[in-house]
């Protein structure tokens, strides 16, 4: 046992120990940091949006890529941070405490459904949440309390005190931003942490991990509930910035959406997850800017994206099962290292 | 009384529907243990293409038949796409199954529209002391009941369908046997696509289609078929029918909004407990 620790701290210290990686993501940040104040509002509503989709993409990547479970109804959790915060809000919580309690919402919400769901494995669990989300949903669109299929409008916007209210797209995108690298230090802390190599190894076999000691069942839950912590905090910005939501607003397509951003960044890495975030943000847009051109019919944005989205994923399982870092990294060290033959 | 046996037909015709999407994901996971999201699709394809086909002015009967041989070609293709000759694990096989649902709906929206579309079936009603039945849902009934008996037939009768089954019962010792297993998978695609696409024509008419109503469509197949533990046939057709009646029970005693809710939180506590008894048994299945 004592050995075999050892070999995987030093597998996950050799892996850590290249200066590049970190080196990418600080320009990054500093790139992002910047960004706002030169984006016009409109695009600054994109930078959010994107921001948004990164956070829940890299709890989906913790539980889909570290983790082994596939879930299909991710955005249920997005859909229950949104709701909370916008409900409690309306009945006169400060927002900053609605803020601050729709992912304890979430979670709460994970943990009832996680405790039967999560007995099911694979196929079975990737259909047991994409039915929960259906459930959700129906459950939501029928109930007047929560707005109903209509949804909940006029959300306030978010007040951090009594004087600070966010007001601007720019002020979002910063506090967005600010989340994203909180979410990124606390599941790069978790992956390099004990309870973080348990998960990678019950995601390569799972008896095997039991056998040597991990606790499975408690670690899958943790997975789960931090993913949907995640989803409950990004939902809760996205119901305070757009001030609208309805049971639309968190489709199965959105949850599909998920898993296409951590297909195409690399499931097996939570920067894969920001990478494909912010790709298919792009693609999305541009496609976008081209179905709306002139002559266009109205449904061709749509049809766009759905072949987009449809085709990228096929793609990217078949040709490229480790996403595009990974194949990119792959092509580029062949390359460096044909030079260096050369050489 | 006589509501009582409006609904239980209702719900029976409903419930094959569910039964023959769900046969069409046993077919498939038999043989490949991939479940195949793009089940849904095959209906609202076949259906789709069926009406065009009406519309271009082909003879009831004939539109319908060239609805189901595209669903079942349709099914082909997404067995090529999503099984790879390298092979790989069945949950990346059903990633790419959703993938190709959703670039299908760029298709079904580019074409049809993303309005629900409606196919003419038998318009006619039948009527009994009291009782009102579209005769469409004794047609859903009565080609179901063909269809069944087709299945237990090709699959106990002839050469292909013994060697999926040999391909399901052992994988390995069908490959030794000169089955290529690959090959099974993808023509057992092709039989999901056809049973799809059946379904969709048959139920058009009572319950008009548009491109995202696959994702009910699938999950519903999904419930008909886990009951049955993804691979009895005719446990499926029990799965389908019960929750068909359930259905059209709580639709007509209580709240119809809320029948697909209850389906499917039946669901999710027969995969929990069968999950459970499994795992009592020892002989936890590892999907």
């Amino acid at each position: 046992m004592a050995i075999d620790t050892q070999k995987v701290q030093e597998i996950s210290k050799s892996k850590s120990g290249s200066r590049l990686p970190l080196f990418g993501a600080a320009i990054a940040l500093i790139v992002a940091l910047l960004l706002p104040s030169v984006l016009n509002s409109a695009n600054s509503s994109v930078y959010v949006y994107t921001m948004l989709y990164a956070i829940v993409a890299v709890g989906l990547s913790l539980l889909i890529g570290y983790a082994g479970q596939v879930s299909l109804g991710q955005a249920v959790f997005v859909a229950v941070g949104a709701y909370t915060a916008a409900i409690l809000s309306a009945h006169g919580v400060p927002t900053i405490l609605a803020f601050i309690l729709a992912p304890f919402v979430s979670m709460m919400v994970a943990l009832i459904v996680g405790i039967p769901l999560l007995t099911l494995r694979g196929n079975y669990l990737a259909f047991g949440t994409l039915a929960l989300q259906l459930i959700i949903l129906g459950v939501v669109a029928n109930t007047t309390f929560l707005g109903g299929s209509l949804g909940i409008p006029s959300i306030p916007q978010l007040g951090l005190t009594s004087s600070l209210q966010l007001g601007s797209a720019k002020s979002y995108a910063w506090l967005s931003l600010v989340l994203l690298v909180g979410v990124l230090i606390v599941s790069r802390n978790l992956i390099n942490s004990r309870p973080g190599r348990g998960l990678r190894a019950l995601a390569t076999t799972e008896i095997g991990a039991a056998a040597a000691g991990v606790p499975v069942g408690r670690y899958r839950l943790y997975a789960f509930l931090l993913s949907a912590a995640y989803g409950g905090i990004a939902g809760a910005v996205y119901a305070f910035f757009t001030g609208f939501i309805s049971p639309n607003s968190f489709s199965v397509l959105l949850s599909i959406e998920f898993i296409v951003m951590i297909m195409v960044g690399g499931s097996r890495s939570i920067w894969g997850a920001v990478v494909g975030a912010f790709v298919i943000s792009i693609l999305v847009q541009v496609l976008n800017t081209l179905g709306t051109l002139h002559g266009l019919p109205n449904s061709m944005p749509a049809i766009f994206s759905y072949a987009a989205y449809g085709l990228l994923l096929v793609v990217i399982i078949r040709y490229m099962p480790d996403g595009i870092v990974a194949w990119f990294g792959k092509r580029l060290g062949r390359l460096t290292t044909a030079s260096k033959n050369l050489d | 009384m006589n509501q009582l046996i409006g609904y239980l037909i209702n719900g029976i015709a409903v419930g094959c529907i569910y039964a023959m999407l769900g046969s069409g994901l046993v077919a498939i996971y038999r043989v490949t243990t991939v479940v195949n999201v793009a089940q849904g699709t095959f209906a609202v394809m076949g259906g789709l293409i069926a009406s065009s086909a009406l519309s271009f002015g082909l003879p009831h009967g004939l539109g319908e038949l060239v609805g189901v041989i595209a669903a079942g070609i349709l099914g082909l293709l997404v067995g090529k796409i999503a099984l790879t000759k390298g092979g790989i694990s069945p949950i990346s096989s059903l990633v790419i199954t959703i993938g190709l649902a959703v670039a299908a709906y760029a298709l079904e929206v580019g074409l049809w529209g993303s309005l629900p579309v409606s196919l003419a079936g038998i318009r006619s009603v039948l009527r009994f002391s009291g009782v009102a039945i579209q005769d469409q849902y004794l047609l859903i009934i009565a080609v179901s009941i063909v269809i069944f008996i087709g299945l237990w037939a090709f699959f106990s009768k002839s050469y292909i369908g013994l060697a999926l089954t040999a391909c399901s019962s052992n994988s390995y010792g069908a490959r030794v046997m000169g089955i290529d297993v690959r090959r099974m998978g993808v023509i057992a695609f092709g039989l999901g696509g056809v049973l799809g696409g059946l379904s969709g024509i048959l139920i058009m008419p009572v319950q008009p289609l548009s491109f995202n109503s696959d994702i009910n469509l699938v999950v519903m197949g999904f419930a008909a078929a886990v009951i049955g533990g993804m691979t009895r046939f005719e446990y499926a057709l029990a799965g389908g029918v019960v929750l068909g009646v359930v259905e059209e029970l709580i639709a007509g005693y209580w709240q119809a909004r809320y029948q697909l809710e209850v389906a499917l939180g039946i669901v999710i506590l027969t995969m929990v407990f069968e999950g459970a008894l499994n795992a009592r048994r020892g002989t936890a299945a590892w999907r």
